[in-house]
Order: structure tokens, then sequence, then C-alpha cells
């Protein structure tokens, strides 16, 4: 062969022997960049809530550097790709914070690796925003550096529950989730919180993401007198699949649930646009359109900017963008309102927010409560009806 | 509901059935088995989703192109990693060659096509519910295939050559075979029955990196109640398999259907190691 | 040409030297995990202990896939199943919460059961299919953790344990981990270099030779797969406390199998290859990971470009002793006198009987109605054209092939039909008709496997080396130098095997039948490929087999040989005898000339 096996062996022990020295640290300058963390599920799967929230996060970073930086310090941010996976997640991050020296953390965006990491952030004090929605991962006292800009799956399963039942006005419910890890506890405590306000559930299912056809599903929940779909999945091929099962058997019921249920990509999985109507999914009011088309003007505004940076809309939702973007501007206002990097300052910043506002949301924290996110921002939009990432209203809201 | 689970086990066992018999190609020639089988139905999917609708080629130049990369493919695991493994002693290199250049393959797949299951156009368009192109695509396909290849092994010189070089590896050299070559052509014929049935099962399955994966066990499946190199006990081997899925998943749902798969495949293993068709190892000693 | 005559004498201080040599590569990478918290911070600390950690269940998994050669691709099942029952005990969901180090034990318990159900199908299935039954259990596995909602907490997960000061900081637990990777070193180490290991790689690379020596695959495997199991298992548990909080989605497909290439990148049959394989390929992504999303395309182009580069693994590329060239004029010089020495058990009177056997492959008669005796110190010539059956008579004695009629008896004993694991047990050894030889391991070893079930110490004993073990290794590893010593071979005892010639693999085997000093020995062919001197010697030694009273069944196609130190011979044609007596009857036999000798 051609290559000689001690070369090989010496050009590997190199590269080790390179990897692994151990440089000594200059003294932190003033001037150093503000490194933030982004461990990211880049290549694993259901990576594109992860894309859009990298859009966001390049796009405000870029906005802010080319406007001199914070007080003249650079953003600098440092991408490590997860795939989903939480041993990597949990090694991704514990390099961010012992060996990259990062002062922030954004992210990660998948909740098994969450529950993994954030453990570690805490251990290290490293100020940490995530958009995962997990209870748990949530806990001021065990994790006073983390804190969460989205809604929790309470919040989710609150605003899907309240238009099923006071909106929609359904008795009878039909759940069904993938097989995820997420999926499976979604369904569960959704299930839980239907019976506990008087609902019945009809028909509850925890299905494989890849099973090709879902009429025996549909049809046994048509059977058992199903009123609504409540939908706990973050896959668009088993939405999609579902969504023409439904058309084909011509039944004519709502999908409630997953704002995943709203993503760019359902438009070309349909058979047909009509089969993608009459899908519910969760909204928000930064990002929804009124009657007459109009955005609120914040989000328009970011809108208008992100067309203008050739920032792609069409294909993701702008929550995910604007999420990103909020991120970073939370933690580039934390380092000017505080005055440096340091990890205490940034988190006492975070703590006395009572109304930040961002483009995703309006957040509040305060030392006793990490959930930024305002329940009543969280709506139900029409799945179908995405123009630039924003969607309409669903029916029933006044 | 009956009718639906015959359809689309019908539909999805044909496919597994096709990954089988990419299997049993690329083993026939080289007796290695090869983790890169279930990537080249992944390929067919992405690639012909790729073709036909993301640059917008008419059907049948899309389907050809897609055959053709997909051979390429298999072309250049051959020489990556069969090839070289082959000269050594130790025989089970070839699971780290295979399984590496399966991951290479599933890592650009995810990078460049997207980790987001991509639509499949429609191909023919005839038939809706239970009849749906979706659900008789992938069975004709796989008989259409199938006959091909009795042909190709029984009529041809060259399916015989195969069939030589698959059986006596030796002999078959001595008698002036050009083996290297043969080894090449069977890898580029396996590429192309992976590359069919990932097309036809791509409404099914969609175009979806993550594929890959799934299709290497669930087509080895097949191999393995079929017996080593049996084409025919693939095929009733992967319809079987993909009716029993679907049955499950009807049955006991998603999560416990792929215990169900599991298990019975063990069992079944453990009850006739050689296959359900398959024949007892000659002698030993 | 030079002979190699004078049998070097050994000193105890190259022995010493040779183990220090062996355990100074360990040494050295146990020193520089000692050292890392003195230079490096805590990512490096926690990069640390998952090496430890994933080598806990690497040392043990080592022992199936590298020295028993059984391709366990989805052994991240135990290591879930530990994670998880190592966690639902400390967190006290099923029963009152238990200390950490109990739950720890109770998972590696719960691991050694798994491991050997697991396992199992290795026993019925061909390779891949083995391989992917694992894959089968893995997922299985995940699957239950994940429905399983009261006890592993489903999708969400389930805390992992927590443990006590010191153990609770990054550098502390990094220690703890070292400590049992350490632990688990010296364990497998043990068996590896025992009669067990030496056993698996002969079950791996030359079954039916190993069956012929006695050793039962059965029993061995099942003893490696509790071991691998519970050190798997243990190793889950440390695992979900490094996590500090586990769901079903972190035991992937990727993780398994980095198990797997660890061990086929250290190379098999060693410890120290797979050691550094898995320090290896648990950097390797981190190395990768400033790419991001190319990171994981580097590290599988850098795997692949490892196994065509590295096929025999790093152990091959640390493997300096075998690079050494050989004389190219060796001589194989056995010493018959010395036989005396080293067989001291006195053969019995029992008589090798065959009557009446008779054997068919499908319609062909391979035996016919055959009756043959072998007496004690007599050397019984068995020939005949090609297909007559001459081999066939022997697997039959053997037991590797069921008779369809008639006995073989030993004294008054029937052997047992298709049994060939309990010949050597009762005194009957044999060679084959090509060499049966473990090409990766050294002549010494080769040898010291045909004495494995002399060996009195247990598996556990073997596992830490304790003094019965130890004196069996000595006892083994002195009298197969000695029978090395015998057939002449005694200077290349620590040369693999395969780089010898034909020649000397044959000597091989008949110094490995004569370890356990049979009664009755049975020769294949072992005149084949051997030069006219070579010819001679072998006469002279086979006679001085004789001489101790050892009885012999001689196949051959070397006509001179036979003629020269057989005391009876019988003549197969077909299946059946030809003609049966003394050398010098059958010389002149007519029919016997006519069908096979000519002339």
């Amino acid at each position: 062969m051609g290559v000689s096996r001690r070369q090989v062996l010496l050009g590997s022990a190199g590269a080790i022997g390179a990897a692994t020295t151990f440089f000594p640290k200059p003294a932190v300058a003033a001037s150093d960049p503000i490194k933030i963390g982004f461990p990211a599920a880049m290549t694993g799967p259901s990576s594109a809530p992860t894309i859009g929230f990298n859009r966001g996060v390049t796009f405000a970073v870029d906005a802010i550097n080319a406007a001199g930086g914070v007080k003249g310090r650079m953003l600098e941010v440092i991408t490590r790709d997860t795939q989903g996976d939480p041993t990597k997640a949990v090694n991704a991050t514990q390099e961010l914070i012992s060996q990259a020296k990062v002062h922030a953390i954004w992210g990660p965006f998948n909740s098994g690796e969450a529950l993994a990491t954030t453990p570690i952030m805490a251990r290290a004090k490293m100020p940490n925003v995530h958009p995962c929605v997990v209870e748990t991962l949530i806990d001021p006292a065990k994790f006073p550096n983390a804190f969460r800009l989205a809604p929790s799956n309470n919040q989710w399963d609150d605003a899907v529950r309240n238009y099923c039942l006071n909106i929609l006005k359904v008795k009878k419910v039909a759940v069904i989730g993938d097989t995820t890890g997420y999926g499976v506890t979604a369904v569960g405590a959704s299930v839980a919180a239907f019976r506990k306000d008087g609902a019945e559930v009809a028909y509850q299912a925890n299905i494989d993401a890849t099973q090709p056809d879902m009429t025996p599903d549909l049809l046994r929940a048509r059977n058992a007198g199903a009123e609504v779909i409540v939908v706990w999945s973050v896959s668009t091929g088993m939405e999609a699949r579902m969504f023409n099962t439904r058309a084909a058997m011509g039944w004519d019921i709502s999908f409630v649930g997953h704002p995943s249920m709203a993503s760019g990509e359902l438009a070309g999985l349909v058979e047909k646009p009509e089969n993608w109507k009459k899908v519910y999914a969760i909204g928000y009011k930064s990002c929804s359109y009124d009657a007459s088309g109009k955005l609120p003007a914040k989000s328009q505004d970011l809108v208008d900017r992100l067309l203008k940076a050739n920032v792609s809309v069409k294909d993701t939702l702008l929550w995910w963008i604007a999420g990103g973007v909020d991120a970073i501007d939370l933690i580039a206002k934390a380092v000017e309102e505080s005055g440096s990097t340091d990890s205490a300052g940034i988190i006492k910043y975070w703590n006395s927010l009572s109304k930040y506002p961002g483009y995703f949301g309006n957040y509040a924290f305060s030392p006793t409560q990490h959930n930024g996110y305002l329940t009543e921002e969280i709506v139900m939009s029409e799945a179908s009806s995405a123009k630039n990432g924003t969607f309409a209203l669903a029916p029933g809201y006044t | 509901m009956f009718a639906s689970i015959l359809a689309s086990g019908l539909a999805a066992g044909a496919i597994y059935a096709l990954v089988g018999v990419t299997y049993n190609t690329m083993f026939s020639t080289s007796r290695v088995m090869s983790f890169t089988a279930g990537q080249l139905a992944m390929l067919g999917g992405v690639f012909g989703s790729m073709f036909t609708l993301k640059l917008g080629m008419p059907l049948l130049a899309g389907f050809l192109l897609t055959l053709i990369a997909c051979a390429i493919v298999g072309i250049i695991t051959e020489f990556v990693a069969v090839r070289p493994v082959l000269k050594s002693l130790d025989q089970h290199l070839y699971v780290l060659s295979t399984l590496a250049l399966a991951l290479m393959i599933q890592q650009v797949a995810a990078i460049k096509w997207g980790t987001e299951p991509q639509p499949f156009p429609r191909l023919i368009g005839w038939g809706s519910g239970v009849w749906d192109e979706k659900f008789w695509l992938p069975v004709v396909a796989c008989a259409i295939t199938i006959a091909g290849l009795e042909y190709l092994y029984r009529r041809t010189l060259v399916g015989r050559a195969f069939v030589a070089i698959a059986e006596d590896n030796f002999a078959a050299r001595a008698l002036g075979l050009p083996e290297r070559n043969l080894r090449v052509a069977s890898y580029a014929l396996a590429g192309v029955i992976g590359g069919i049935a990932g097309f036809s099962g791509g409404e099914l399955l969609l175009a979806f990196f993550a594929n890959g994966a799934l299709l290497n066990f669930y087509g080895f499946v097949p191999v393995a109640l079929g017996g080593l190199g049996n084409n025919r006990g693939a095929i009733v081997g992967g319809l079987a398999l993909g009716l029993f899925q679907q049955a499950a998943n009807f049955l006991v749902g998603g999560i416990f259907s792929s215990v169900a798969v599991f298990a019975l495949f063990i069992v079944v293993l453990l009850a006739r190691p050689q296959g359900l068709f398959g024949f007892q190892a000659a002698r030993r000693v | 040409m030079t002979a190699v005559a004078e049998a070097p004498v050994r000193s105890e201080r190259r022995d010493l030297r040779g183990i220090g040599l062996q355990i100074a590569p360990f040494v050295a990478v146990f020193a520089a995990a000692m050292i890392l918290p003195f230079v490096s911070n805590d990512y490096w600390a926690l990069i640390g202990t998952r090496a430890a950690i994933y080598w806990v269940l690497v040392s043990g998994l080592n022992l199936v896939v590298g020295f028993a050669g059984h391709l366990a691709i989805g052994y991240v099942a135990l290591l879930t199943l530990g994670a998880y029952t190592t966690s639902v005990l400390v967190a006290g969901n099923v029963m009152p919460p238990l200390d950490v180090f109990v739950a720890l034990a109770v998972a590696g318990l719960v691991g050694a059961v798994f491991g050997v159900v697991v396992g199992l199908p290795a026993l019925r299935l061909r390779t891949f299919y083995f391989a992917m039954s694992t894959l089968g259990f893995a997922t299985i596995v995940t699957q239950i953790a994940l429905a399983w909602q009261s006890v592993t907490g489903g999708g969400i997960g389930i805390a992992g344990p927590e443990f006590p000061a010191p153990f609770n900081t990054a550098w502390g637990y990094y220690y703890l981990c070292i400590a049992f990777a350490a632990v688990c070193t010296w364990l497998s180490a043990n068996i590896a270099h025992s009669r067990f290991g030496r056993a698996l790689i002969a079950i791996r690379d030359a079954e039916v030779a190993a069956e012929a020596t006695g050793i039962s695959k059965q029993r061995l495997l099942i003893a490696i797969f509790l071991f691998a199991g519970a050190l798997a298992a243990i190793a889950g548990g440390l695992f979900a406390s490094l996590q500090t909080y586990i769901t079903p989605d972190a035991f992937t497909f990727d993780l398994s199998v980095l198990f797997f290439i660890a061990i086929l990148i250290g190379g098999r049959g060693s410890i120290l290859g797979p050691l550094l394989g898995t320090i290896i390929l648990t950097i390797l992504p981190e190395i990768a990971a400033p790419l991001a999303a190319w990171s994981t395309f580097l590290y599988a182009v850098l795997l692949l470009v490892i196994v065509l580069v590295m096929p025999g693994g790093i152990a091959a590329l640390l493997d300096w002793r075998n690079r050494r060239p050989l004389l190219s004029n060796r001589a194989i010089v056995p010493r018959p006198a010395a036989l005396a020495e080293v067989l001291r058990k006195s053969p019995g009177d029992n008589v090798l009987r065959l009557r009446g056997v008779t054997l068919s492959f499908g319609n062909v008669r391979a035996i016919d109605n055959l009756d043959l005796d072998v007496k004690p110190g007599e050397i019984h010539g068995l020939i005949g054209p090609n297909g007559s059956g001459k081999t066939t008579t022997l697997n039959v004695i053997s037991g590797y092939y069921v008779a369809k009629a008639g006995t073989i008896g030993l004294g008054e004993r029937v052997l047992d039909p298709g049994e060939p694991t309990l010949r050597a047990r009762i005194g009957i050894a044999r060679t084959f008709q090509t060499p049966r030889i473990i090409g990766e391991a050294s002549v010494l070893q080769n040898v010291m496997i045909g004495g494995t079930i002399d060996g009195q110490s247990s598996f556990v004993e073997a596992m830490l080396s304790l003094p019965r073990n130890r004196r069996d290794e000595r006892m083994l590893t002195a009298k197969a130098r000695s029978l090395l010593n015998v057939v002449g071979l005694e200077a290349l005892a620590d040369v693999r095997a395969d780089r010898l010639q034909h020649s000397e693999l044959r000597f091989i085997e008949i110094a490995r039948a004569l370890m356990l000093e049979p009664d009755f020995l049975l020769l294949d062919e072992p005149a084949a490929g051997l030069s006219g001197d070579e010819i001679k010697r072998l006469a002279a030694l086979v006679s001085a087999i004789r001489q101790r009273g050892t009885g012999l069944l001689l196949v051959e196609h070397h006509a001179d040989l036979i003629f020269d130190i057989c005391d009876r011979v019988t003549v197969l044609n077909l299946g059946r005898i030809l003609a049966a007596g003394t050398p010098a009857e059958i010389r002149v036999h007519k029919e016997v000339v006519s069908a096979y000798l000519g002339g």
C-alpha cells in the first residue's frame, strides 16, 4: 500500500499530541471576543429547529458585530455538532466550558441532550439559555444558571387543551405521538391533563414515525368517536402521512398540536394542498398575522431586516429565527449591562428582566422564575398559512 | 383494516426484500456482508428525489441517472471497502470498512441533502387508497427485478459467470474468469438493485437520510431468514417481515412492534440457524 | 545447513525481562492517566473518565470479540441494562433505595445473566447472523426502557446515580473510574494469559482442533459471557453517573459500534491493542469536533484509513518481536530420546477396537463394515487410494462423524458417538490432514493448548491469578517447552505460528497432541509435504512414541514410511478392507499391489 504504517503511526501520534497540547492562555484582555457556545444537533434527526435557530444566531451576531460589537468586543459563536446524542452533548458542553472557555451557552435544543448537560452547566455556573420544553430542566434552586426562553411543554399542553376544550368545544379527543422519548412523555402528560379537565380520551397511541401507513390508527380513532386529534410528534413525515390518510378516508376532523405541523416541508409531503387544511399548530402571537395579513410591527421589522440580509425565511419558522436572535441579544445585553463577561453578572441581569421585549416574545425572569415565556403569548396557528415563516391565527380567536 | 395492512406490508416487505437481494449480490462474489446495502437504498430515494424534484428532470431520465449514481456508489464500495480487506487474512475487517463507508455516505446525505424527510414525486399516478401507487410500485419493481436477475443468472454468460464465482471461487479463476472485474460488476449491479429499491419505495419511505440505517437491519432479516445468497428465500423472508411488521404495528403499537420484530427474528434464527431455506454447512473436518 | 541442535538455557532473568516488557506499556498508560489531572482541565477529566468507563466494558467484550471471535456488535444492550438498573436501584423506584456501590454490584449480576442471554445465540449462529441478533437485543432493551415509564421514566429518563464524596467531583470520579479500569485490565489480562484465553483463541481459529484437545466451547463461552456481561453492566452504571441523567436515546448504535471497532482496531488476541484503541476512539471525535457538522464524516474517514493501513490492528503494529527475521535455513531435528523424560504417565493395556463400523455420506458408502484394532505400543498403518475412507475413519474415531452401524470401543468402554470433546480425556489425541494451527498465536501457546484440560484451576482462579492457576501455567509452560525440545523446535517457541513452514507446523501438531500424554495417537498423513530428511526424523520420533507404550494409528501415503515403522497395516479401498496384516505380507499382496502400490 502507498502509505507506510510508520507514517500513519507517527502522523496520528502527532495529531493527537497537537490536540492535547495545552498552550498557556494569555491574560484576558478587555478587547477579547465574547464567546458564545452553540451545541446544536446539526446532523442528527430533526435538526430543522437547529437550522432555524442557527440562522437567527448568525444574523444577530453579524448585525451586532457590524455595529461595533458590545463595548468594542466582538461576538464569537463556537458551534459543536451534537447529533442529537446526549453523550456527544455532554462532551461538547464540557469542552465549551473548560477548553473553549465560552462565556454563555445557547442550547442545547433537544430535551434528551439538555437533561444530561444541565447539571454540568450548573456545576460550572455557566449562564445558559435554551428552548427545550421538558419541565424538569428549569429549577431556579437546583440550576440557578439556566433560563428558558421558550414555552415549556406544560405551557404548550395548556394552550392546545384550551383551544380544544374552550374554542373548538369538543368532549372526546384522540392523542397521538411518535415513539421518541419526547413523544411518549408528551402523550402521557397530555392524556392525564385532558382527563383532569373532564374530557374523554377516546384513543391514544405512540406510532413509529417510519410506519408507512397510518390508516389503521386513524380508523381506530374514528371508530372510537374522536372529535379532534391532538398530535405530539416532531416527525413531519409521520404528520404528512396522517394528513394524507385523513383526506383518503374523507374524515372531516381537525388536527391540533405540535408546532412541527406547520413546518414548511409539509407543503411538499402532502398529496394535495387541501390535505393540510384544518391543521392547527402551536404558534406565537409575535409570529402570527391577523385577518388583514399584518404582522405585529416589531416582527415585521425583523422580517424586513432578514430579507434584506438575504436570510431565507420561507422554508423555516420565524419563531426559530427570532428565538436565535433573542438569545444572542439577551447574552449581548447582559454583558453590556453588567459590564463584563462574568457569569454572576450575566445571571443577575437576566434575573432582573421583568418584561424584556424580544422578537419572539416578551420575557420575564426573576430569581425564582426562570420560565421566561408568557403563556398568554401562545396561540394556535392555521398550519398551512405560512408566509415568510409566520402564520394566520386559527379560527375562534377574537 | 386488513386490506391496508396487506397493502403496506407487501410494499414495505418488497423494499426489504430488494435490500436483501442487494446484500446477497454483494456477498455472492466477495463473501462479504456489506453494511452499505441499506445506504444504497436510501440513496435510491434521495437521488431520485433530487433528480426529479429538485432538478426537475423527466422521470425516466431521473430514474436512469439514479441507477447510474447508485451503481457508482456500489463500485466505490468495492474499491474502497472490500477489495483492500479481501487480501488480508482477517475476514472480519470488512465489517469495519463497510461500516465506516456506510457512515460516510450517511453523513454526506445528512449534510448535503438535509436531515428532514423530503418528498418524493408521484411517478405514474395510478390508483388510490389501498391500491395507491406507493403500495403497488415496490411490489412490481421487486417482481421485475427478480425476473431480471433470474434471466441474468440462468440465460446470460455474465450471469453464469457470477454464479460460478459465487459457488467456487478457485475453480472459476482457474477457468480464467476475470474474478476482479466480475466482482466490480456485481457491486455495480448491487448498487442498481439498491437504487431500484429506494426509488420504487420513495413514496412510501420518503427521501430520508435515516432510512439507510433502518434498511440495513430490516434488509438483513430477509437474508437471514432466506439463507445467505438465496434470492428467492430473501423475497419470501422480506414479504413475510413486511406483513409481520405492519400487523404488529397495528396490534401492539409503535414501540412494541419493533420489539416483536426483533424478538421473532432472534427466535427464528435460533430455531433454524441456516435460515428457513438455507442449507446446513458442509463438512467441516 | 545450520542445525538448531542445542536447547538454549532459559534463565530466570530473561523470563522476568519478558514479563517486564509486557507490562511496561500498561504502566506507561496508567502513569499518563495518573498525571492527567495535573496538566489539564475538567474537559479532559470528562474525556478521560469516559475512556476509562468504555474500557471497563471493552475489556470484557474484548474476550468475546477479540479472543472468542464472536461479532457482538450490539453490546450497548448490556450498557443500557446496567445504566438503568443502577439508576433505578439508587433512585428507589421499585424498592427502597440502595447504596450506589451495592447497586453497581447488583447491576453486575444482572448484566452477567443477560450477557449469557445475549451471547448464547453465538453457539448456534454464524458470525454476521450473531452480529445482527445482538443488534436486535440492543433495540429490544432500548425500546423496553422507553416503554416502561413507571420504572425507567420512559422518554424523560432517569437521573444517574451519585457517588459519595470524594468521588462526586470531576477528578475524584476520574480516579475512581481509572481504578475500575485498572482492575478490569488486570482481570481480563489474567484470563487472556491463562489456558482459558488460549482456549478461546483455539475455538476461534481452530475449532476442530480445539475439540480434539477436549476444550468445551459451551462452558467456556458461558463463562466469558458472564464475565463480559457483568463488566458491561458495571460500565453502564458508571456511565449513567457520568452523564448525570440517562435517556434511552443516549444508547445509540454508534456507541455500540465504537466498542466493537475499538477491539478490531486494537487487534485480536491482545489486551494492550484494544486499550489503546478505546482511548483513541474516545479522543478521535473530540479532535474532529471543531469541524461541527463534518466531524462525524471525518471520524468515519479516519476509521476507514486506520482499517486499511493497519489491518492487523495496533497490536500487530506493536508486535516488534515478530518483526525479527527468522533464520532461513532452519532444520527440524527432533530428540526422540528426550521423550521419556517428558511423558511420565504409563499407558494402559486397553485396545482401541473398531467393529463393523459403517458410515455413508448420502448414497456414498465412505466406510463399509470396518474392523480395526490398535494395540498399545504398536503402530498400525492405514493406507489406501484417495477416497478410500482413511481420514473418515480417523474422524469417526475422533467423534466428528457418527457411524451408522458398528461400535468403537476402548477397552471395556464404548466411545460416545459424535462427541469429539470427550476423546481427549480418555486418552485419544490426533493430528490433522492439514495442520490446524492458530496462526496468530505463538508456537509455545499452540502447544500449550494441547494440555488445556489438564489444568486444575477454575475460571475464577484464573481471573484472579490465584496460586493454583499460576501453578497450572508453570506446569503447562514447562511441559510445552519440553515437548518442543523433543520435536526440535524449541528455538521457535515465541514466534507467531503463521510465520513457520508447513513441515514445522506438522511437528507442532505432534507436540500439541502429546501434551496430554495420550494412550492413543491418531496421525493423519503427518509426512505430507515433508522432505526426505524430515520423514526419516519423523519416523524416529514416531517410533520413540511407540517405545513408551502409546498405540498409534498412522494414515499415510508414503509407503516407505509405512513399511518402515508399522507393526501392522490395514489397506482400505472404497471404504472396505482390502487386506490386513504385517507389512511384509501387505507388500506382496496381489490386490494391494494392483490397486494401490503398483510395480
